[in-house]
């Protein structure tokens, strides 16, 4: 006999940050190997085998390394955001918020591909963006809405399911 | 459902993979931007090349060649110093020479190293090449080397004639009666003949106490040897300023016996030019040559007109 049980009743809430975290971090890693790899060879050629301080000391006293690599972090800073948006925007995830379970919803009537740029907008390591990496994990933390700056600006937000009963 | 779950994956490979194959690119082209110090990672025995004119920067000669940096070299002649698994340093010198400065920064940075040093010396190892060869323990060269050359030149063409005789003056405005001793725009008088012949005096005299000390020779018989005259390997023999004949064989024996080795593993230390650093330098010597070409063409033809044949 099938017993007659009400659905399970499910309802989207702000991500916990365990797992935007962990999510992030499983983006990372794929992007290490698809985007950063390539240039691993040069920034080892640019830069000394050494400590902080020596790298420090070497990129000052060689300008003309600063910029090659602010190029190569720039260059990898697009293709990055690239990655996010195209699959946020077809999916509404990537693959590290696939296997967390979390997903990216749009505060407009229908999604538009620029807020998926500006929410990822803070992977661009140049002025005035890397300010983000200070206020993004400050307004996920004490808003109510868990959102970080960026995704207020882009309109979007994080979000898991949750099951009540 | 099956299906749309199948496309969503094919579509994420894609953009991994376009990702992943513009990365690929774009670190290709900026490869190309990006000459690279090496120290390949393995060898006992560091193989510091100086080559060309020696200057104290890094860059390139007039005609696009590149130069023989006194600071790039301090620093190769540091990490090799500090590397563990190097045991001895060699100098493939191939220079006419350079400023007494970065000479003498080199040869400065040769003595204080704490491992055996030997120069091979190649075609030219003459003036300035010298002076950092004799900062070495064991100085080799071939009988037809070209070396030695102890002296100093600030030889200049004065053009002081040429715009007199086409109607150009040259207008004098100094503070300091010496600021422009040695414009080439005006005439040198006796006396300010004989401040600039003292200044070259007095760094040939550095030149020469430097390499008498290196050389374990004494200053006035080294002062015989530094005429400016050059040496070929043979006569440099002969001198006292080498120690031996030969070529790399040599050197790699001198050194097995030397460290008491049998194999010698070689580390090269130099920086790798950049694909458009060697493009223009392509560029630059064919630019030269071309010019050198025509010139040739003009004068052989200015010289078949005076000449008239007659029968």
């Amino acid at each position: 006999m099938r017993l007659k049980l009400p659905k399970e009743k499910m309802f989207t809430g702000p991500a916990s940050i365990f797992r935007r975290f962990f999510a992030f971090l499983i983006d990372i890693i794929i992007l290490d190997f698809v985007i950063i790899f390539p240039f691993r060879g040069i920034l080892r050629d640019i830069m000394p085998n050494g400590s902080y301080k020596e790298s420090y000391q070497f990129l000052t006293a060689n300008s003309g390394y600063n910029t090659i690599i602010l190029v190569v972090m720039v260059i990898t800073g697009i293709l990055s955001i690239l990655y996010f948006a195209l699959l946020e925007y077809k999916f509404n995830q990537s693959i590290g918020k696939m296997i967390l379970g979390v997903f990216v919803k749009t505060d407009l009537k229908q999604k538009k591909f620029w807020q998926y740029l500006v929410r990822s907008i803070f992977l661009v390591p140049v002025f005035p963006f890397v300010i983000l990496w200070v206020l993004d994990p400050l307004f996920m933390i004490f808003t109510k809405t868990h959102q970080r700056l960026s995704e207020i600006l882009s309109k979007t937000r994080t979000v898991q399911s949750y099951s009540m009963g | 459902m099956k299906q749309k779950k199948s496309r969503k994956w094919v579509f994420i490979v894609v953009v991994l993979i376009i990702l992943g194959l513009f990365s690929w690119f774009i670190a290709g082209i900026v490869s190309l931007f990006v000459g690279t110090d090496t120290a390949t990672l393995s060898g006992n025995v560091a193989l510091i090349p100086i080559k060309g004119l020696i200057v104290t920067e890094s860059g390139r000669d007039v005609l696009g060649r590149e130069v023989a940096s006194s600071k790039e070299i301090v620093a190769f002649i540091e990490k090799a110093d500090e590397n563990k698994d190097i045991k001895a340093i060699i100098f493939e010198i191939n220079s006419p020479g350079g400023t007494p400065v970065a000479s003498e920064e080199i040869a400065n940075a040769i003595n204080k190293v704490n491992k055996t040093t030997v120069a091979w010396i190649r075609e030219t190892g003459a003036s300035g090449a010298y002076w950092i060869a004799s900062a070495t323990d064991h100085i080799i060269a071939s009988r037809m080397s070209i070396t030695g050359s102890i002296g100093v030149i600030g030889s200049y063409v004065e053009f002081a004639g040429f715009i007199e005789r086409y109607n150009m003056s040259y207008q004098r405005l100094v503070g300091g009666e010496q600021k422009d001793l040695g414009d080439p725009f005006r005439r040198l008088t006796i006396n300010e003949k004989r401040i600039l012949q003292k200044k070259i005096d007095l760094i040939h005299g550095y030149f020469i106490e430097d390499v008498a000390r290196n050389r374990n020779m004494k200053k006035e018989d080294m002062q015989k040897l530094a005429t400016g005259i050059f040496y070929l390997g043979s006569e440099a023999l002969d001198a006292g300023l080498i120690d031996a004949i030969g070529s790399k064989d040599e050197v790699e024996a001198f050194l097995k016996k030397e460290l008491n080795i049998t194999v010698i593993n070689i580390a090269e230390y130099k920086k790798e030019a950049t694909f458009w650093e060697m493009l223009s330098g392509v560029f630059n010597e064919n630019s030269f040559f071309v010019g050198k070409g025509i010139g040739n063409a003009l004068f052989e033809r200015r010289v078949s007109n005076d000449i008239d044949i007659m029968t």
